[in-house]
């Protein structure tokens, strides 16, 4: 128990929790706003992929962090905005179109890669560019919060930031304003005069804006490199997270943190004497116990409601 | 009528289009059709040697399926035989209808490798009597009488990179810290990996016998921000070399090797001549590799069975002796070890050449035992 909070009580964890946690939370941004307009983009792995791969390319061969940051942002919007094309204007099912994503981008990524570099495992033939980690002045010279909080990779940051953007935007804009309304009762929001196919195209737009950064964060930060599937079910548990987040930005950050830290944790534990493959076992848990939680609590709502009615 | 035909035409060109398309897709039957078709005449007139290699996945990996296919590069220009590489792709469903395919085609020699495959590849030797089969890399002893199976000596190179990363987390080189922890990160807590681990453990402490073996799974070979992370924790607590034993995922260990300025070993093959070229200052950091010589292994077998000296029907380990074996000692190893290490490498070299030195092997090991010796060494 002692060597158990050895490992735990250390800054070095608690630093790796927001670092494991940042592709988590963006992809689980993205699944949010595009899930709060009443489509669900299971295409977050597929994008998250595409533009791993998009930012390795395009800075390799411009030679600058920053343009491959924008090509791998525009080439996960692109992807986003292909399958909202296909869902919204021909009408294929969001699911189908999700997971034509997910394996277009598996196979298509090592295609690029093969035909640019020679190479189908991995980018390590391109010399691709990483974007800065930050040394926050002052903060980093506060004991213990310091060595947590300052240092982190650039988009470990925007991530953060991105959590109050996203909250701003779904709460407080009329572009918010009207996605949750076309989530809620899309007909209700047509009557009124909002175009829904316009703003779901927005939000699927969005979602892939945010995903394509979580991607970016993976092969430009995190690595410094694209490899095949390199995802790795990343944008999957984001899903997860959104939904166990109930859809809201603050539940959605808490659970991804959630995931962030107990993969973190599985990966912390591995020093002491446990069975590894308990300690893989350990994201699940916290997912099933996170669901148990959720759906307890939602039981009793109901419950309570219902009451509520039945005396009234 | 115009627009009749029309249709007609655009419905002979989607065909051709469809066709051409199944001739290049990697995999299966319609890759493998065309060769058998074009050569069936050739073949009785010229004498070339045919061989053909089976990759259950595909190229790119950096290491195993693409040493394999060097090694049929070198039977092409070395033995002037007529080669094709065929990848099978990850879908296993695919591997025996290809298995049974290139087997009725007209090739000489048909080669694959891995435990995976091991079982459907002697089903396909044993149902071809008159083709050659070799698989070059197998755990199973047993080979059908047209078959010729090999394995390596991975404990025994891992020995000796084990007890390379002892030596270096002693000495007083640039990066290595004064604590004595060494790292292993595996790809899977399996006996193909653990092979590699017990070695490892069993070298550090042959130079150390009180030397920590800090090991980690990343439960995935796919995961290279799984492997940074683990690398990132194992040299925070005092490691200062990690030995790679996780495929894709080992690729994280670099990235964490660069960003804490500390050691890694590579695997398979020497996998700081792929970075040197784009990253000269990670390459720099893995000081050798744990190689597997599987393409000078594959032109052995061939040149042999060429010949007719090449005994089939039984499995040969590849150690030392046999060269199927060693650690890289490029310009980087023999910059970053001091020349008094490298003599004492060189010595451990020699006695495992002259088995002087037994390592135990994890493949026939219980469970229970390879993990008293994973616990043993823990930090």
């Amino acid at each position: 128990m002692n060597s158990l909070l050895n490992v735990i009580l250390t800054t070095d964890f608690a630093f790796s929790v927001l670092r494991v946690t940042t592709p988590i939370l963006f992809a689980a941004l993205g699944a949010l706003i595009s899930n709060r307009a009443g489509i669900i983009n299971i295409g977050m792995e597929g994008i998250m992929l595409v533009s791993a791969l998009a930012g390795v390319i395009v800075s390799a061969y411009t030679q600058s962090a920053w343009v491959g940051l924008l090509g791998a942002v525009l080439s996960g919007t692109l992807i986003a905005g292909i399958l909202a094309f296909f869902t919204l204007k021909f009408k294929t099912h969001i699911i189908l179109g999700g997971v034509a994503i997910n394996m277009f981008a598996s196979g298509g990524t090592v295609f690029i890669l093969y035909l640019l570099s020679g190479d189908k495992g991995s980018s390590t033939s391109l010399a691709s560019k990483v974007l800065p980690s930050i040394d926050i002045p002052l903060l980093q010279d506060i004991p213990v919060l310091g060595p947590i909080l300052s240092g982190h990779h650039i988009l470990t940051y925007f991530s953060i930031l991105s959590v109050l953007v996203v909250y701003y935007l779904l709460n407080r804009t009329p572009l918010g304003l009207r996605i949750r309304s076309v989530g809620e009762n899309p007909h209700a929001a047509q009557s009124v005069g909002v175009s829904v196919v316009r703003i779901q195209y927005s939000a699927l737009l969005l979602s892939g804006f945010f995903a394509s950064l979580g991607g970016a964060y993976m092969s430009m930060g995190y690595l410094s490199l694209f490899t095949r599937d390199m995802i790795a079910g990343r944008g999957w548990i984001a899903i997860a997270a959104e939904s166990m987040g109930r859809s809201t930005t603050v539940g959605t950050a808490l659970t991804s943190l959630l995931f962030g830290a107990a993969d973190a944790l599985s990966n912390a534990l591995q020093v002491l004497k446990i069975p590894a493959e308990l300690i893989a076992t350990l994201p699940y848990v916290a997912t099933v116990i996170g669901l148990i939680i959720y759906a307890v609590s939602e039981t009793r709502k109901k419950n309570k409601k219902l009451k509520a009615t039945i005396t009234k | 009528m115009k627009k009749k035909m029309l249709t007609l035409m655009l419905l002979a060109v989607m065909v051709l289009v469809a066709a051409c398309g199944n001739n290049k897709s990697g995999n299966g039957n319609g890759a493998t059709a065309t060769p058998g078709t074009n050569e069936e005449g050739g073949a009785a007139a010229g004498d070339k040697l045919k061989v053909v290699l089976l990759i259950p996945g595909t190229l790119g990996d950096k290491s195993f399926f693409d040493a394999a296919n060097n090694g049929l590069q070198k039977v092409k220009s070395e033995l002037g035989a007529e080669t094709k590489v065929v990848e099978m792709g990850a879908d296993k469903t695919k591997w025996e209808p290809t298995f049974n395919d290139i087997a009725a085609e007209d090739w000489d020699v048909v080669i694959s490798g891995g435990s995976e495959i091991t079982e459907m590849f002697n089903a396909t030797a044993e149902a071809n009597p008159d083709k050659k089969f070799i698989n070059y890399d197998t755990d199973i002893e047993e080979a059908p009488a047209n078959m010729y199976n090999m394995s390596y000596s991975t404990n025994e190179v891992s020995f000796l990179a084990g007890a390379a990363a002892a030596l270096a987390t002693q000495s007083d080189m640039p990066n290595a810290n004064k604590d004595n922890v060494i790292g292993f990160l595996g790809g899977m807590d399996i006996p193909g990996i653990n092979a590699f681990l017990v070695g490892y453990i069993q070298g550090a402490q042959y130079v150390d016998p009180e030397v920590k073996v800090a090991v980690s799974y990343a439960g995935d070979f796919v995961n290279p921000a799984k492997g940074k992370e683990l690398s990132l924790i194992q040299y925070n607590s005092g490691v200062d070399i990690i030995f790679n034993v996780a495929g894709g995922t080992g690729l994280g260990i670099f990235d964490a090797a660069k960003e804490k300025n500390k050691y890694a070993i590579g695997v398979d093959s020497d996998q700081a001549m792929l970075l040197k070229d784009t990253d000269s200052a990670k390459a720099n950091l893995i000081v050798t590799s744990a190689i597997k010589k599987i393409d000078s292994a594959i032109l052995g077998a061939v040149k042999r069975l060429q010949d007719g000296t090449l005994e089939m029907g039984k499995r040969d380990v590849l150690g030392f002796v046999e060269d199927g074996v060693g650690i890289a000692e490029n310009e980087i190893y023999k910059a970053a070890f001091p020349a008094e290490l490298q003599t004492k490498i060189e010595e451990v070299k020699q006695k495992l050449i002259n088995k002087e030195i037994k390592v135990d092997n994890a493949m026939g090991m219980e469970t229970s035992e390879v993990e008293a010796i994973r616990n043993a060494v823990k930090p």
